[in-house]
């Protein structure tokens, strides 16, 4: 049987990750959500269902949701990618964030950085969502805890700080 | 995730070569929403070699001409959704699309990645027949052209190469005066897989004569096609609840015609008729 490395070729990529710039060599068959915990230790995302459900592992590329336990990590060549932990500036937190805190959207914990990316690119284009919009918008982060109310209310909140 | 080759490259020619050289267990990766989770259900027939072609520019895009639409097979379900070309010209495949899994896998996911993988369930298939979807599919030394509703074998199965790319779907614009719809079911409201479908258009003359009619079931048949001896019920008459009573039940005859009855027939048989009345009462307001 042949050897993982005489197989697989590593890639050459150039991304931007919560603005920072790198240059990498990486191994193809990982998804990003498992190169972001993994290789660079950004834990927030959450790894849940692995098959593009449950929302958790929910990441920005350029600006848009992506279920990043979907895409093969050397598919950000080019691309900026924002995490959870890119969302705030420095100490100061993103309104999505206050305002999570705020309502008590926050149970377990397990859903939220998801939710959170989620929502900030549905206002990032849509600033003034209504209920229905940001229901639909939020539909592929699932929530066991909320039942969803708060966070609904978190998000039409921040969007009036936005 | 087992190991595999990757190899990718921003231009189709480079990947019609790469292709061509690769073999039979080559996949094309475009939106990954469906490749991605295949190989860590750990597939017998494990890909060698992931071909990517999410970055080539010129599979991208949504191109107006002379009644037509060219649609790239890299637009993903979110841009199909947002055009406005789609939504004034081909209003049921923006209802289609606008329905598909989530944000994020609308996002990702692709309709050429939905005819190539050709689920069952696949929701921008109905409307892409019911709209004269013609695909051309390009390999290093030849390009070949299908009528779409010609394209599949079965479920999971079209006549597509494995060292072929899709690079183009085409669509007639539906007429100013036509109506159309896509409904589906599924077995809740988020992220739902169609059970059944339906796609439908509707045009009616001056004197409220129905004088085109496309109906395509989703989900219902091996393979999908127009249900002509239900499309034929309707021309030539005017608009109403038992027309459209009758042609729900025509094609729920016609779909057990092909599938035989089944542990399932109970359920769709009645499903069937009445998303398809539905279907044309909202393309008869």
């Amino acid at each position: 049987m042949k050897k993982v490395n005489e197989i697989m070729n590593k890639v050459k990529i150039k991304t931007t990750i919560n603005n920072r710039s790198y240059k990498l060599d990486v191994l193809p068959n990982q998804t990003l959500l498992n190169f972001l915990r993994e290789e660079l230790g950004l834990t927030g995302t959450k790894c849940g269902c692995e098959i593009g459900e449950c929302g958790a592992c929910t990441v920005l590329i350029n600006g848009e949701a992506v279920n990043s336990c979907l895409v093969l990590v050397p598919q950000i060549n080019g691309k900026e990618v924002l995490t959870v932990e890119g969302l705030s500036d420095g100490e100061q937190l993103h309104p999505l964030q206050k305002s999570f805190i705020e309502h008590g959207a926050v149970h377990c914990g397990f859903c939220t950085p998801g939710l959170l990316m989620t929502a900030k690119s549905l206002l990032d284009e849509n600033p003034d969502p209504t209920e229905e919009e940001i229901r639909n918008a939020i539909a592929g982060n699932l929530c066991r805890c909320t039942g969803y109310i708060q966070v609904v209310e978190a998000v039409k909140n921040a969007a009036g700080e936005y | 995730m087992k190991p595999f080759e990757y190899k990718f490259s921003d231009k189709l020619d480079e990947i019609l070569h790469i292709l061509s050289q690769s073999g039979t267990d080559a996949k094309i990766l475009a939106g990954g929403t469906d490749l991605l989770i295949e190989l860590r259900r750990k597939p017998k027939v494990y890909p060698g070699v992931i071909v990517d072609i999410s970055f080539v520019n010129e599979l991208k895009g949504i191109f107006e001409d002379n009644n037509h639409i060219t649609i790239k097979p890299l637009s993903t379900h979110t841009k199909i959704f947002k055009s406005d070309i789609i939504r004034k010209k081909a209003y049921l495949l923006s209802e289609a699309t606008s329905q598909i899994g989530s944000l994020q896998i609308r996002n990702r996911g692709t309709v050429g990645g939905n005819i190539m993988n050709a689920a069952a369930c696949a929701d921008t298939v109905p409307p892409l027949i019911a709209l004269n979807a013609e695909i051309t599919l390009r390999s290093q030394n030849s390009v070949r052209s299908f009528k779409l509703n010609d394209f599949f074998i079965k479920p999971y199965k079209t006549k597509a190469n494995p060292d072929e790319v899709l690079t183009e779907i085409k669509i007639n614009c539906l007429p100013k005066d036509a109506k159309s719809t896509f409904i589906k079911l599924g077995r809740r409201n988020a992220l739902s897989i169609s059970r059944l479908s339906v796609a439908a258009v509707l045009q009616q003359d001056e004197d409220g004569k129905i004088i085109d009619a496309r109906i395509v079931p989703g989900a219902a048949f091996p393979t999908w096609q127009r249900v002509v001896e239900a499309e034929q019920m309707l021309i030539g008459e005017k608009p109403g609840i038992e027309l459209f009573r009758a042609a729900g039940a025509k094609v729920s005859e016609v779909m057990i015609s092909y599938t035989g009855r089944r542990w399932s027939t109970e359920y769709k048989e009645p499903v069937i008729a009445a998303l398809v009345r539905r279907a044309l009462e909202r393309c008869s307001i």
